[in-house]
């Protein structure tokens, strides 16, 4: 199937990998992602304006109007941004994230080619997948389900929907490596994330842990990576 | 004074609608302080309690720059989650940011990249937030930052 695709700012530089491999990871599975043209930023969470933050995704529908009928956000900010002016502006257009897909497309449909041989790994969602409600994923344990399928082990279970304080990284850095501190600290094996805020701030504070994207996994499991 | 506080009381009623409220939504509220016993700023050791905000905004009472919640809410939304009645405090904590006009270095350089590009560019917002990085001690993080940072030039949307 063909998508709409908005990378949002991130995906195009500190979270680059998270594009790249997400990409590798649709065409696997036999999906094509269109870059939407010429779309803004969503604002993320920098404005105390409403209408001027929802102002910015509305901007991005006009733009996907006759280009697409659903849009993949894999970025959280931008996924819940996209997705709460789209249901402000009662559009057809349905607004997608990545681990939600996979409803239609069954994960153990996956060609695996690798397996996890009890390896541990901590899920890790944030904030802005879960919450709020409204714009959460229906998908909340899709990361726990791939690595049990797969052989791996899961940990983590109570700090998973825990704030990394990212958005408080160029802020108050120390506020940010507390909260990092207490996921990492209450956590075994190498954590996954889809949030590129979440990788970033966990990355920072992460001394030797392994930080790795969710479609890292993906590529490693259908055989077109070869570490993990 | 009774015209200071209705002053106070109009300009907390604007902040109110800037995040997108009215006055009488935060009516509603029960006083469960829910919100203060799952706030991440509890966890950074500060003691807050986002329903005593509501309730300021309410009241007309003027709520100051160092209020930890203004200072330090990650918007984490676990607030929002737990209230009865799904108050989004976290955008009534930025509309307050912003009209007390709390704004770092880093967000004017963010804002300010949106503003040329349409688009986040972010060696700009590195550039342009680099005093307050090196002040800061940001620096020490870069080695771990170049192993997955890309860069690429700027592109320019058109406009809105």
């Amino acid at each position: 199937m063909e998508y709409g695709y908005y990378p949002g700012c991130s995906l195009t530089g500190s979270a680059h990998k998270l594009d790249v491999t997400l990409k590798k990871v649709f065409k696997k599975l036999g999906h094509t992602l269109k870059e939407i043209p010429d779309w803004n930023c969503c604002g993320a969470f920098e404005y105390g304006n409403r209408n001027e933050l929802v102002g910015f995704s509305k901007s991005n529908l006009k733009k996907a109007e006759g280009f697409c009928n659903e849009i993949v956000a894999p970025c959280p900010a931008c996924y819940k941004n996209l997705k709460e002016a789209s249901k402000e502006e009662g559009k057809p257009v349905s607004i997608l994230h990545p681990l939600d897909m996979f409803e239609y497309s069954d994960i153990s449909s996956i060609q695996a080619k690798r397996d996890l041989k009890g390896r541990l790994f901590t899920p890790y969602y944030g904030c802005v997948l879960l919450r709020p409600e409204e714009t959460a994923i229906k998908n909340k344990d899709i990361m726990e389900k791939v690595i049990t399928l797969f052989g791996g082990e899961v940990d983590g279970e109570k700090v998973k929907d825990r704030c990394c304080g990212g958005n408080q990284f160029f802020i108050n850095k120390w506020a940010t490596e507390r909260l990092s501190t207490l996921i990492l600290d209450k956590t075994r094996g190498d954590l996954l994330v889809f949030c590129p805020l979440c990788h970033m701030a966990l990355k920072t504070f992460s001394k030797n842990r392994k930080i790795l994207y969710f479609t890292d996994m993906l590529l490693y499991l259908m055989g077109e990576t070869n570490t993990l | 004074m009774q015209k200071i506080e209705k002053n106070c009381a109009l300009q907390n009623e604007k902040i109110i609608e800037l995040a997108g409220y009215k006055k009488e939504d935060f009516s509603v509220c029960l006083g469960c302080k829910i919100c203060a016993s799952v706030c991440t700023v509890n966890d950074l050791s500060i003691n807050t309690n986002p329903q005593e905000l509501l309730s300021s905004l309410f009241l007309g009472n003027t709520i100051e720059k160092d209020n930890p919640l203004v200072r330090y809410c990650t918007n984490c939304y676990r607030c929002t989650s737990a209230c009865p009645w799904k108050i989004r405090i976290p955008e009534v904590v930025r509309a307050l940011r912003e009209d007390l006009g709390i704004e770092s270095q880093f967000e004017k350089a963010f804002k300010g990249a949106i503003s040329i590009w349409g688009r986040v560019y972010e060696p700009y917002v590195f550039l342009m937030s680099a005093t307050f990085m090196l002040k800061e001690g940001y620096m020490q993080y870069m080695p771990k930052w170049l192993e997955y940072i890309s860069f690429h030039l700027p592109h320019k949307t058109k406009r809105r």
